[in-house]
């Protein structure tokens, strides 16, 4: 899938803003993800910009894959609240929507149908980005409500354990124990079941992953997308460790992720017969077009 | 002064790799140039978190990666 919306001429070039040209010339826009895509991520211009997100922070990192897994860039509007995640949401050329607090999956309900009946023709995918005190706690009834009448946008919750941007305070995804500035004597209560409370509200693809590979990152990021388009909600729950809070040496972050893989956070994948239905047809008709593609490459090579 | 990252890329461009480049938090900052076969960190972007040099060093055990000190550049 690709940006066809306008191919800028070279004469017209110099009017247009230098970002959108460097991202047709150098970035992702009006290639496929084979071009410009998490396999070669670092050899083009991504859509994520600077933005002032910490040193060496995970959910910093989860970003710059989550835009460059986007099946379809152009046509993606993200939804985010308060919260660490929207210093770098909001960087990127991909439009980003800021509402109140913890309302972002009331917003993307109202704006995945309005697309659907704008734009029945288009493809147009809504994902809400939102820290865990975001979508669980302040926003949760809303979270939840958005997945029992099973709105077809994707959800993604960054999780790093704690209200990192408000400085340190235990959030309903804070592992019972935990020592937080805001929770001296440790966490008294369970970390919240998300997965299963996604799960039981009805959303049809769900995975709990920690990013340490980045292919099976953006496979999942992608097959919520492509589910979320035709069957239901879909969700996405990723760690993404507040290294300041939890005081990580940076360096130490990815060894983190790793053992949090191992803990929290093994990888779940879960989804209805409606959703592997989506998802085999797609990836099949993937397939079958590379093979295709790469006949068509032989021959040419043979003549 | 702040620390950045330094790649040896003589030492880099042995190495069939671009791993490092999977890792780093940043967008745009740590880049892999085909051509030349290394990777290379555009310093205004880097935030000097050494991820990269956990990935190159630790993990890969190749040590291509090293922190040094930011200079000023002349004006
Ligand atoms: C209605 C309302 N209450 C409180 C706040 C203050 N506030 C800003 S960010 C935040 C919590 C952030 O925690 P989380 O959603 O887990 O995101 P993180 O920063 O950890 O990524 C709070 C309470 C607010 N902006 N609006
Ligand atoms: S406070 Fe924590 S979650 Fe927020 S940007 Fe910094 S390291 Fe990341
Ligand atoms: S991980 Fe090391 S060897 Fe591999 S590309 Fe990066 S710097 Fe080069
Ligand atoms: S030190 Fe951190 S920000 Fe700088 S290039 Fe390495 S991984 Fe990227």
């Amino acid at each position: 899938m690709s940006l066809k919306y306008m191919t800028p001429t070279e004469q017209f070039k110099k009017y247009l803003p230098k970002d959108y040209v460097e991202l047709v010339d150098y970035g992702p826009f009006g290639k496929s993800q084979d071009e410009a895509g998490v396999n070669n991520i670092g050899q083009f211009k991504e859509v994520l910009e600077e933005h002032p997100m910490c040193s060496g922070c995970l959910m910093a990192y989860f970003i710059r894959v989550f835009f460059a897994a986007l099946p379809n860039p152009e046509d993606t509007v993200t939804l985010g609240t308060a919260g660490c995640g929207r210093l770098a949401i909001s960087q990127a050329a991909v439009p980003f929507i800021y509402g109140n607090y913890g309302d972002q999956n009331a917003m993307a309900s109202g704006l995945s149908r309005a697309f659907r009946l704008r734009f029945p023709d288009k493809k147009k995918d809504v994902v809400t980005l939102a820290g865990d005190g975001g979508t669980m706690d302040i926003g949760f009834s809303m979270t939840m409500h958005s997945w029992i009448r099973g709105e077809k946008f994707t959800t993604i919750m960054l999780d790093n354990e704690v209200y990192g941007n408000t400085g340190g305070q235990e959030s309903g995804m804070s592992p019972q124990g935990a020592i937080l500035k805001m929770a001296p004597e440790g966490k008294k209560f369970e970390k919240m079941p998300a997965t299963e409370l996604a799960k039981t509200a009805g959303c049809v693809y769900v995975v709990r992953i920690s990013p340490t590979n980045i292919k099976k990152t953006a496979k999942s990021i992608k097959r919520a997308i492509l589910v979320a388009r035709e069957v239901g909600p879909t969700f996405i729950h990723v760690y993404t460790s507040c290294n300041i809070e939890y005081s990580i040496p940076t360096e130490e972050v990815f060894k983190d992720a790793k053992d949090q893989e191992k803990d929290r956070f093994s990888f779940e994948e879960y989804m209805t017969d409606e959703a592997r239905e989506v998802i085999e047809r797609i990836e099949g008709e993937e397939k079958k077009a590379k093979k295709a593609k790469k006949g068509a490459r032989k021959e040419e090579v043979v003549s | 002064m702040y620390y950045i990252a330094m790649v040896d890329a003589e030492k880099c461009s042995q190495h069939k790799c671009n791993i490092c480049t999977l890792y780093c938090p940043e967008a745009n900052t740590l880049m892999f140039d085909k051509a030349k076969n290394t990777s290379w960190v555009d310093v205004d972007r880097c935030k000097g978190c050494a991820l990269c040099v956990y990935v190159c060093s630790d993990l890969l055990n190749r040590g291509c990666i090293s922190m040094v000190m930011a200079q000023a550049k002349e004006a």
